[in-house]
């Protein structure tokens, strides 16, 4: 499932941005473009952060951000931003963003399996937060 | 034993936390069902004990009458195992 919906072309890297607000944004370009989500829900990725805090960081380095399912989502879509130097997100640091445009409460529980399941690996993960846009992509897709 | 796993939006954080739940229960041979969900959601839905963020779960506290455990990375398996632990020792 994770193979369908992240091809690279929805895979991003760069070196620093200046705040994790812009990495978000940044993060979510590919799925603006592509008419997988609207500006609403860029906004309202960023305006949950602010309100619930950033639980969205699910392990050291690996922030998850998605907003309410369905408001501002078209179609079930995920894209990848791949930062060398950490973000601050609240107290976090954070080197990738994985953007969740989630269309209803479950359409991507497959794709959320396979992503706990390869970071379980401590060489996973690692390879994970450190690795290159192919290594990411090999390693979630392949 | 039901168990919630709460985030603000119930889709994305507490699915993750769902799996992370059900996997340290299995390692410890204990039967549960886990439901993600929503805050305002999980305020109204009776549950044995409800895992979410530091953030939700001052929020939760006072509003669920089960007991609350506040877990910072959802996907990391040592710290959602202490809180899973926590609640085993406290049953």
């Amino acid at each position: 499932m994770l193979a369908e919906l992240l091809p690279k072309s929805h895979i991003q890297e760069i070196k620093s941005v200046a705040s994790w607000e812009k990495a978000i944004e940044l993060a979510s370009e590919p799925l603006l473009k592509f008419g997988f989500i609207e500006e609403t829900y860029v906004k309202n990725m960023i305006k949950s952060v602010e309100q619930n805090g950033p639980y969205i960081v699910l392990m050291d380095y690996f922030a998850l951000p998605h907003a309410e399912a369905g408001n501002g989502v078209n179609r079930l879509g995920m894209a990848l931003l791949k930062l060398t130097e950490p973000v601050d997100l609240k107290g976090n640091p954070v080197t990738v963003l994985l953007v969740l445009a989630a269309e209803d409460a479950d359409s991507h529980i497959g794709a959320l399996r396979e992503i706990s399941q390869v970071l379980a690996d401590e060489d996973n993960y690692q390879q994970f937060i450190n690795g290159s846009i192919d290594d990411i992509h090999q390693l979630l897709t392949g | 034993m039901k168990l919630l796993a709460v985030c603000g939006f119930g889709v994305g954080s507490s699915m993750v936390l769902k799996m992370s739940i059900e996997k340290a229960c299995k390692e410890r041979g204990v039967e549960c069902e886990v439901e993600n969900t929503d805050v305002s959601s999980a305020k109204g839905t009776d549950a044995d004990a409800v895992f979410t963020s530091f953030e939700l779960g001052e929020e939760l506290k006072s509003s669920v009458k089960c007991p609350v455990f506040s877990i910072k990375r959802y996907m990391d398996k040592a710290e959602v195992g202490q809180a899973v632990d926590a609640f085993l020792e406290q049953r």
